[in-house]
This record gives structure tokens, C-alpha cells and sequence, in this order.
């Protein structure tokens, strides 16, 4: 489904943000991705669907390298790729249901962006999106007066509008209350279990990583230093994880 | 392997010795030039005020038939040449100059914001219309009128014009920053679904945007009364600006002149009013 190969990105073309970071993700699984601050994961995610060019590398989305697409074409891909946002980066002045149909707007015309044309159809699905992450009543206000976790359930309903194979969530709990952060959480596994999405997250937090995770992939200085299941996940492996100048395990790499 | 951040270490003694004050800023070659230039512009102000007196200058007199002239403006503003309902009507005229003036110039500086900000546009374009801009902003308003009379001839469509242009250069350099203050977050966001650059405009930026364009047209709304105002009188494009010329320097009849100052400043109030909702409507 997406598989990352060799990845690496430099931003100033000396020091490497990423060296050689390759993993896969699969259907209908909650992939996550941990590690401390500055490690690379937002430069993973952002790589996945090229909002940062990287160096090198290759990154398969449906067997099609990402790295290797014209313009149009990443506008096409980019379609299909769901991403959730720390700041849920709403359109804060427009409705609720207005910010889910911009889900919807990259497989329409130019003259459907500009006079915001929807079909019933569209308009039905949005609604039937705002019910499923319980927002139903909340359709028609403006975004700028939600909480921050109705917001970031307003940004899940945009992605899922995008009928996306696989959501991309960079920290999306990391303004949350824990209260919202589980009804978030609840909603990205059930999207995986039930709609068969892939669902690739950055956490800071460990213990949700561990409940809601199936796969973990931990980075430490742009390097792939651990990647397995979650029962695999032991202390000592987190440890590792975040270790100052981590090394890949030695069982690891021969995994490769 | 030592990491660098590592051998970073804080000095935990400051280094003794005589305790030298501190100072919060250095001092700049900046400042130096300004205090200078202020003190040369001080120096030949003050060297130049006796030779522009006029010989048979008397302050006294001078001031009394000011005050005499200020009492028949705003004391006893009273109609002579025209009527009360005229002088609507071409008070109607100037605010119609500004009015169509500021519609056809915030039209126009909206696609050129557009393809001169930092948001959107290449450096290379974002710097070439703001420089060209910059150049236009540089002249003023009544002088493009008057370069434009050249062409049309003095009178109403030199004005438009002359008005439109200064407006469009002004408000494109407002509309662009409006919009490079806009998070570049918003905008990757829509392009990371697959959003095409029209539909970005018109979803992501122009509703984030409403407000400030709102409020920057009203403001060069009231500037370009003021320039209709001007430039009727400058440019004999007509409005209450050509009556107050003519009243003033041709008939001497200051309590007509009273009269129109006191309309103008009844429409200037009103426009204070509808700014401020306005502003209301911003930060609700
Ligand atoms: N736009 C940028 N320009 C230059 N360097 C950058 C840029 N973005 C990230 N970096 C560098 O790349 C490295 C990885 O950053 P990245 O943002 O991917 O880390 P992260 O794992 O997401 O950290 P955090 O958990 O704090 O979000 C860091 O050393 C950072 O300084
Ligand atoms: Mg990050």
C-alpha cells in the first residue's frame, strides 16, 4: 500500500534531517510513529505526500513513486492522501460542513471550486461524516467558535470526504485534553478497522501509541531504530527509542 | 564522539574587574544620521522663517481678519450663488468619483495581490509589481490626475483615471500583505488534499480575507473623497471640490465655503460611523 524506501532529505544540504529511513504500512492498520523531538517524523509524513521535496529515496503509494510524479499528477495522488493537523488548519470563518466538502474539491472543476458547487450526493456524504465523528449538530456553525477537539474531528470528516486510502496525522492529539484525545484516537482506529484505511500517526505520547497502535516505528536521528509490532514494544525498546544517538539494533537490521 | 551541543557550557563566574555599565543598545550609525539630518533641517528652518515674512507683514492684522474670516465660515455659513439641493448634488458627484474610483481600483489590486504575494506568486513576480507599485504609490494621487489631463484633458475622465490608478497601487500593496500575513499552513493544507490553485483562492484565502479587505477598500474610500475633493478643485473634475474653489477664489464668499465644509464634515462623520461597524464586524 505505501512503502518508504531509503528516504533521506537534507534541508540545508549538509546536515541530514533523514538517512536511509525505509518501512511499510498496511491496510486497515494504525501505524505509529514515535521519537523524540527533532528526530524527523513531521519530515517523514510531509515527504509521504511531497509538501517537502526530498533527497532521495522512494516512496511507493499504490506501487506509483510519489517522487516521481509530475504536477498533475501529485494533485491527483494528493487526492487519495488524508492529512490531520496539529492545528487542524480549518478555514476558521466557514461552516463545519463547508470545511468537509473541501475534502472533495481536488477530483472537481475549477468552476466548482470557485462557486463552491456540490452535488446532493457531496453534501449528504458530508453530513453523514460530521454524524459519524459526532458533530451532526455542529454542521452549520463556524469552525472559529468549535473546541480545539471538535475542530480536529472537523479535520478527520475533511480527510475521510477525500475517500483517502491512507491519513497522514502529524500530532494530532498534541493540543488536545485527554478526554478529546481518546474520542480522536477511538475514531482513527475504528477508521482503520472498519473502512480498511491505513492510518500513519506521530505521537509524542507512549502509552497511547501502545493502546492504539498495531505497528510502531521509532526514529532517532532521522534513522529507523525500531520497527515491529506493538507487543514488541518493550520498555527497554522505548528506552532505545529515545536514547540520545540511537543505534539501529543489531537484530533489526538483519531484519532488512 | 563529542556532539556539539555538548560542549556548550555556561560560565558560572563572571569575570571580575572594574563593573562597567551596561548599555541596551549599541550605537548605531542610524540613529547618528537621523539626529543629524534633523538638526541641519532645524537649523535651516529656523535661518529661512524671517526671509519668507513678507515685508508688509503685520501679525496682528493678520491674525484678526483670519478670525474674522473663520467666524463667517463656520458662524454664519448662510447660501448666496447656489442652492442647498445643488450643492447635494455635487457633493453626490464627489462621493460618486470616490465611490467608482475605489470600486474599479480594488477589483484590479485584487488579482494583482494576488500575483504579488509571497503566498502564491514567484519572488521574481512578487517583487516586480511591488516595485512597480511602490513607483506609482510614490506620486501623488492629484498629480496622476494632472499627468492623465494631458491625455483626456482636464475634467472627470482624468480624474477617474488619475484616482483608479493611485488606488489600485495602494490597496494591491495592502490586499498583499493581507495576504502574506495569512498562515502558510492554510494554504498547504488544501494544496496536500489536491486543491487547484483556483479553488484555493476562493475556499482558503478569500474567506480568511474578507475582513482586512473590507476595512483596507473602506479606507482608501475616504481617502479618495478626499482626493475627489481635492481634484475637483485641482484638475476641474467637477464635485464640491470645483464649488469650494470657486467660491473661495472666485466669489470670496466665505459663508458659502462654510456651508460646504459643513457638509463635507456631516458625510465624514458618516463614514467614521460605518468604519467603526465595520471594525465591529472584524473582530467579532
Ligand atoms: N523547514 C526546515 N528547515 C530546516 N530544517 C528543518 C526544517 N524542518 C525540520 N528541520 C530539521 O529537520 C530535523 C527533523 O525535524 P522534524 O520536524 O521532522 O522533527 P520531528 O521528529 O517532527 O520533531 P517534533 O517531535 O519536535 O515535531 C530537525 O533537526 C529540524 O531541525
Ligand atoms: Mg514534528
Amino acid at each position: 500500500m505505501l512503502t518508504v524506501n531509503h528516504l533521506a532529505k537534507s534541508y540545508d544540504g549538509e546536515k541530514k534531517s533523514l538517512t536511509d529511513v525505509s518501512f511499510s504500512v498496511h491496510p486497515g492498520e494504525v501505524t505509529v510513529i514515535i521519537g523524540p523531538s527533532g528526530a524527523g517524523k513531521t519530515t517523514i509524513l510531509r515527504s509521504i505526500n511531497q509538501l517537502i521535496r526530498d533527497d532521495d529515496g522512494e516512496i511507493l503509494f499504490d506501487d506509483t513513486d510519489m517522487r516521481q510524479l509530475n504536477r498533475s499528477q501529485l494533485r491527483r495522488a494528493r487526492c487519495r492522501i488524508g492529512m490531520i493537523f496539529q492545528n487542524y488548519n480549518l478555514i476558521e470563518p466557514l461552516t463545519a460542513i463547508e470545511n468537509v466538502l473541501h475534502g472533495c474539491l481536488g477530483t472537481k472543476s475549477n468552476l466548482a471550486g470557485i462557486f463552491s458547487l456540490y452535488s446532493n450526493r457531496e453534501k449528504e456524504t458530508a453530513l453523514k461524516l460530521l454524524e459519524k465523528v459526532g458533530l451532526k449538530d455542529f454542521a452549520y456553525q463556524q469552525c472559529r467558535n468549535l473546541s480545539g477537539g471538535q475542530k480536529q474531528r472537523v479535520g478527520i470528516a475533511r480527510a475521510l470526504m477525500q475517500h483517502p486510502k491512507i491519513i497522514l496525522c502529524d500530532e494530532p492529539i498534541a493540543s488536545l485534553d485527554p478526554k478529546s484525545t481518546i474520542t480522536v484516537m477511538d475514531i482513527l482506529r475504528d477508521l482503520a478497522i472498519n473502512d480498511g484505511i491505513s492510518v500513519l500517526i506521530n505521537l509524542h505520547q507512549v502509552d497511547i501509541a501502545r493502546e492504539y497502535a498495531d505497528h510502531v516505528i521509532g526514529i532517532n536521528n532521522g534513522q529507523v531504530v525500531f520497527d515491529d509490532r506493538t507487543q514488541a514494544l518493550s520498555d527497554a525498546a522505548i528506552t532505545g527509542i529515545y536514547q540520545k544517538g540511537a543505534v539501529p539494533e543489531r537484530s533489526l537490521v538483519h531484519e532488512f | 564522539m563529542i556532539k556539539p551541543e555538548n560542549q556548550i557550557s555556561i560560565p558560572t563566574q563572571l569575570p571580575s574587574g572594574p563593573r562597567l555599565s551596561i548599555p541596551l543598545r549599541f550605537r548605531d550609525r542610524r540613529r547618528v544620521t537621523i539626529l543629524l539630518t534633523l538638526a541641519v533641517l532645524g537649523y535651516i528652518t529656523l535661518m529661512t522663517l524671517p526671509t519668507m515674512i513678507p515685508s508688509h507683514f503685520k501679525l496682528t492684522e493678520a491674525l484678526m481678519s483670519f478670525a474674522e474670516n473663520i467666524k463667517i465660515m463656520f458662524l454664519q455659513p448662510r447660501l448666496v450663488n447656489t442652492t442647498f439641493i445643488s450643492l447635494l448634488g455635487v457633493l453626490g458627484q464627489s462621493i460618486l468619483l470616490a465611490f467608482l474610483t475605489t470600486l474599479i481600483g480594488s477589483v484590479l489590486a485584487f488579482f494583482f495581490a494576488l500575483a504579488s504575494t509571497r503566498r502564491l506568486a514567484p519572488t521574481s513576480l512578487v517583487l516586480g509589481i511591488q516595485s512597480f507599485m511602490a513607483v506609482i504609490r510614490a506620486i501623488p494621487t492629484v498629480l496622476w490626475v494632472l499627468i492623465y489631463s494631458v491625455v483626456f484633458g482636464l475634467g472627470a475622465n482624468a480624474a477617474v483615471v488619475g484616482i483608479t490608478f493611485h488606488s489600485v497601487a495602494y490597496l494591491t500593496k495592502v490586499y498583499a500583505d493581507s495576504m502574506d500575513e495569512l498562515s502558510p499552513e492554510i494554504i498547504e493544507t488544501m494544496q496536500a488534499m489536491g486543491l487547484k490553485k483556483s479553488a484555493i483562492i476562493r475556499q482558503a484565502i478569500i474567506p480568511n480575507l474578507i475582513p482586512s479587505y473590507l476595512s483596507w477598500t473602506f479606507i482608501r474610500f475616504e481617502i479618495n473623497f478626499a482626493d475627489a475633493i481635492a481634484v475637483g478643485a485641482a484638475a476641474g473634475a467637477g464635485g464640491i471640490g470645483y464649488q469650494l474653489f470657486m467660491s473661495s477664489s472666485f466669489y470670496f464668499n466665505f459663508h458659502e465655503v462654510g456651508v460646504m465644509v459643513y457638509m463635507i464634515l456631516a458625510f465624514a462623520l458618516v463614514l467614521e460611523i460605518i468604519s467603526y461597524r465595520l471594525r465591529a464586524v472584524k473582530h467579532q
